[in-house]
């Protein structure tokens, strides 16, 4: 009971030292784990999608927002809900493909990068890849499939980190035959 | 304004040197190494005092004809040492500490990458630029 009470729309604090650390020693460890840059990657986004498969019952349950109605909705309450209770930033949204099923979230400051520095040897690691999983794991829980990548990074040189993000398709739910 | 900059270790072996490179490198390691005795001898003396104040900026550690050697040392008991032209005679104290206060917040910053392992040499491009930054101003 006493942990429902706490679940309110109020951020908690917490030292973004810790964060950024604990989620630098994750990724250092799994380098340490794994034989090339491409597994870790992988990895990553695979704790990420378990991360979000479970933070998006959280997050519903905290932030009472609604059903979106189009795509660009549901960007909109990543962006500005999302992103802002679980990382305190609030990315922009851009680039929007004609079609309406693309578009790309710009991170003016990521807080995982804080103090980090790629070494020559981890070009091709995805420091942040845990966030594309987080994205994935969400949105399919709400019946939507979606792909979600970097396509700049800061820590490459980039002037900002961009994630795009596309829908693929609308998960039907496989309702039992006579229900609905 | 500085000629050399050295980061040392608690256990006394550098983790970052760079002195500038018209000059003969040697001369300068040998003078950092030098310095790191009365480094010792002034954490000593001050001991408890040095604590207490929070200070961790040492002074001059000592002249010599052509330079000036300037420590500091974290409660961590890293040390940094910097050597300076002794003809720039504008350079004050205050700047001093606050040129080894930045040092010691990019010292920071390069010891929370999770890339860096504690204890290796420091290889850090920010770090570089930052010191080639105090290097370079106002020659």
């Amino acid at each position: 009971m006493s942990r429902q009470a706490n679940r309110g729309t109020e951020s908690k604090k917490m030292s973004s030292e810790l964060f950024t650390l604990t989620y630098g020693a994750l990724v250092t460890q799994l380098c340490k784990d794994y034989e090339n840059d491409e597994d870790v990657n992988k990895q990553l986004d695979k704790m990420g999608y378990n991360i979000g498969v479970r933070l998006i019952e959280d997050f519903l349950a905290r932030s009472n927002v609604g059903r979106c109605h189009d795509f660009r909705e549901t960007a909109d309450v990543i962006a500005k809900v999302a992103f802002k209770m679980y990382l305190g930033i609030t990315p922009s949204i851009t680039n929007w493909s004609p079609a309406g099923d693309e578009f790309s979230l710009i991170l003016e400051n990521n807080p995982l990068v804080d103090f980090v520095e790629l070494p020559d040897n981890h070009s091709s690691l995805i420091y942040s890849n845990l966030l594309c999983g987080v994205l994935r794991g969400a949105l399919e829980m709400v019946q939507m499939a979606v792909e979600a990548k970097f396509v700049q990074d800061t820590l490459k040189g980039d002037g900002v980190t961009e994630i795009r993000m596309r829908f693929i398709r609308r998960i039907e739910d496989n309702l039992p035959a006579g229900e609905e | 304004m500085a000629v050399c900059i050295a980061v040392i270790a608690k256990e006394n072996y550098p983790l970052y040197i760079r002195s500038t490179p018209m000059e003969n490198e040697l001369k300068f390691h040998y003078m950092v190494h030098t310095s790191l005795d009365v480094v010792d001898e002034k954490i000593s003396a001050m001991g408890k005092a040095l604590v207490d104040q929070r200070e961790l900026y040492l002074g001059l550690l000592y002249p010599t004809e052509d330079y000036k050697v300037y420590g500091y040392v974290t409660n961590s008991k890293v040390k940094f040492v910097m050597v300076v032209d002794s003809s720039n005679t504008a350079l004050r104290d205050n700047e001093i500490r606050s040129m080894f206060r930045k040092l010691h917040n990019s010292y920071t910053d390069v010891m929370c990458n999770p890339f860096y392992n504690p204890g290796d040499r420091i290889q850090s491009r920010v770090f570089d630029n930052m010191v080639t930054s105090m290097m370079i101003q106002v020659c």
